[in-house]
C-alpha cells in the first residue's frame, strides 16, 4: 500500500481508541516535549473516555444493540464449585485444553491476620469496541449486528492469535480441532438459536452468580441490577476502553 | 576356669541373649501393622459391624457389674445381632430419650451418654478425629475445620448427632436435603452459623466453599509434592 492509497482510506478518528491508548501517546508526546507531569495525563483525555474508563453506564441514551445481550456477576456469591465450566464444556464442545469462561481467585486483606476470598467468574465480554474485532486481519472475528455478541467465523480464521493477543480478558483459546481460535458466543449457537433463554453456565450455576439477559429492556434482571440505586458495579480492566458488556458487583 | 573366664563366658551369653531380644522384637514388629485399624470416620464399624467388641463391653456389664439377663433381654436389646441398627433409631438421640443403653446411662444409674468427657468410652480409642471434612456433594469443595471446631471447646454432643450423623458421607447422602437454605433453617452447620452463636450461613461464603481451586492448592499439590518426595 503506497502513500495514496493510504490518504484514500477513510479516517478512523479518536473517538474509538482505547483510552490507554490514547494515554500512552498523550505520555510519550509530553514526555518528548519535557511536560511529562505525573498523574494529571488523565484530565487531558477527553470526558468520553473518562466515564467510559470510570462505568459500564451507557454514554449514549440507548443500548446499541437489540436485545443487547449481556451478564452480570453478582461476584461475592461465587464459590468456585466449577459447575458453569463443566455445563460450558458439555455443551459447546471444549477440549480439555480449551476453556470459554474460568473462575479467576483472589486473596484480600479483610483485618491483620484475616484473609478473604475472592472468585471471579470470567467469561468473554462480548465489548462494544472490541479490540479483538480490531485486530483481527481476516475479519474472522466480528461483532453481531443484532445482538452484540463477537463471534468467531472459524473458517475465516487463519490462527494468527493476534486476537488473542488483543483480547484484554484473556477469553479466547486456540482449538486445535477446527484449528481456529475459538471463544465463549453467549451459547448463540448451542442454546439461543434454539430459544432457550439463558446460557449453560447460567442454568448450571447453583447461586444464581449469573444473570443472562437483554440489557435493551428495561424490564430485564440484567437491566435492573445494573441500574440499581446504592449499588456498585463495575466492569473488568475499563482503561482499556473496550466497553465490556459483562458486569460485576456484589449481591 | 578363673574368674576372668567366667567373667567372659557370662558376658558372652548376655551378648547372645540381648541379639535374640532384638531379633525377636524385629520378628514381632511387622505384626502389629497387621492389626485392623477401626477407622470410625470411615464407615459404620463403630455402631454396626463390631459393635460388641468395639464399643460395648458385654462382659464388664456381666460379670463385673453383675446384671442378670433380663436386664436388658429383650425388653431393651433383642437378642439378635444388628437388631437394634434395624430399628433405625439406634442413635445419641434415642440413648438420650432413655431408649437402649440409654435406660440405665441416664447419669444417675450409670454414666450419662451426653456429656463431654464420657463419649470416649463407648467410642474409644478407635474413634480418630478427622482434622478436615470435605463436603462435595451438593456442590463441591466445601471445607470443614473439625479439629478447629473441637479446639474451640465444642463437645463430640455439640454437633452430633443433632447437627450431623457420626459418620463419613451421612449428611452427603441425602444432597436434597444438605442445601444452602437448611443451614438457614438451623440445621446442618445452621445450627450455631445463624449469626448469633457464629456468623451467618449467608454471609462469609467463601470461608467454608474454598472452590476447586482452593481445594486443588490444598491438596492435589500437597498429595503431588509427596509422591515426588518420595
Amino acid at each position: 500500500m503506497n502513500i495514496n492509497e493510504l490518504e484514500k482510506l477513510n479516517n478512523e478518528g479518536v473517538e474509538h481508541l482505547p483510552s490507554l491508548e490514547r494515554r500512552t501517546f498523550l505520555r510519550a508526546g509530553l514526555a518528548i516535549t519535557g511536560l511529562f507531569m505525573g498523574g494529571t495525563i488523565l484530565s487531558l483525555t477527553s470526558a468520553r473516555n473518562a466515564q467510559s474508563a470510570m462505568g459500564p453506564l451507557p454514554t449514549k441514551e440507548q443500548y446499541p444493540y437489540s436485545p443487547h445481550y449481556s451478564m452480570v456477576m453478582r461476584q461475592n456469591l461465587c464459590i468456585d464449585c466449577e459447575r458453569c465450566m463443566e455445563a460450558c464444556v458439555k455443551t459447546n464442545h471444549v477440549p480439555e485444553y480449551g476453556y470459554r469462561t474460568i473462575i479467576l481467585e483472589r486473596t484480600r486483606d479483610i483485618a491483620p491476620k484475616e484473609k478473604e476470598t475472592i472468585f471471579m467468574p470470567v467469561l468473554c465480554n462480548q465489548c462494544n469496541e472490541p479490540p479483538c474485532v480490531r485486530v483481527c486481519p481476516t475479519v474472522a472475528t466480528y461483532k453481531d449486528k443484532t445482538t452484540g455478541i463477537v463471534m468467531m467465523d472459524s473458517k475465516k480464521c487463519i490462527g494468527c492469535k493476534t486476537c488473542m493477543a488483543a483480547c484484554p480478558y484473556n477469553a479466547r483459546y486456540f482449538n486445535e480441532e477446527i484449528r481456529a481460535v475459538d471463544k465463549c458466543n453467549f451459547c448463540f449457537d448451542t442454546r439461543l438459536s434454539k430459544g432457550m433463554k439463558d446460557t449453560a453456565c447460567v442454568e448450571a450455576c447453583p447461586a444464581h452468580v449469573r444473570v443472562f439477559g437483554d440489557l435493551s429492556d428495561p424490564e430485564s434482571e440484567v437491566y435492573q441490577l445494573i441500574h440499581k440505586p446504592e449499588t456498585t458495579v463495575w466492569v473488568l480492566r475499563p482503561e482499556t476502553g473496550a466497553l465490556p458488556n459483562v458486569f460485576y458487583m456484589n449481591a | 576356669m578363673n574368674a576372668k573366664e567366667n567373667g567372659s563366658a557370662l558376658l558372652g551369653a548376655l551378648l547372645a541373649a540381648g541379639m535374640l531380644c532384638c531379633a525377636s522384637a524385629q520378628a514381632t514388629e511387622p505384626a502389629v501393622d497387621v492389626q485392623p485399624q477401626f477407622e470410625s470416620y470411615g464407615d459404620t464399624k463403630v455402631i454396626a459391624v463390631e459393635p460388641i467388641r468395639d464399643m460395648f463391653s458385654h462382659k464388664s456389664h456381666v460379670v463385673i457389674a453383675g446384671l442378670s439377663c433380663d436386664s436388658c433381654h429383650p425388653d431393651i436389646f433383642e437378642r439378635k445381632r444388628g437388631a437394634a441398627k434395624a430399628n433405625g433409631d439406634y442413635n445419641m438421640a434415642s440413648l438420650e430419650e432413655g431408649m437402649y443403653c440409654g435406660a440405665c446411662h441416664d447419669g444417675d444409674m450409670a454414666f450419662n451418654t451426653t456429656g463431654p468427657e464420657t463419649c470416649k468410652v463407648c467410642h474409644g480409642s478407635d474413634m480418630k478425629q478427622p482434622d478436615e471434612v470435605i463436603f462435595n456433594v451438593p456442590v463441591k469443595t466445601v471445607i470443614f475445620n473439625h479439629k478447629e471446631h473441637v479446639e474451640m471447646g465444642l463437645d463430640c454432643s455439640s454437633c452430633h448427632d443433632q447437627a450431623f450423623e457420626m459418620r463419613v458421607g451421612a449428611a452427603e447422602e441425602q444432597p436434597e436435603k444438605f442445601t444452602m437454605q437448611a443451614l438457614y433453617d438451623g440445621k446442618y452447620c445452621g445450627l450455631c452459623h445463624n449469626g448469633s452463636d457464629a456468623f451467618a450461613s449467608d454471609t462469609r461464603c467463601t470461608t467454608c466453599h474454598i472452590g476447586v481451586s482452593g481445594f486443588e492448592r490444598r491438596f492435589v499439590s500437597e498429595a503431588e509434592e509427596d509422591e515426588h518426595g518420595h
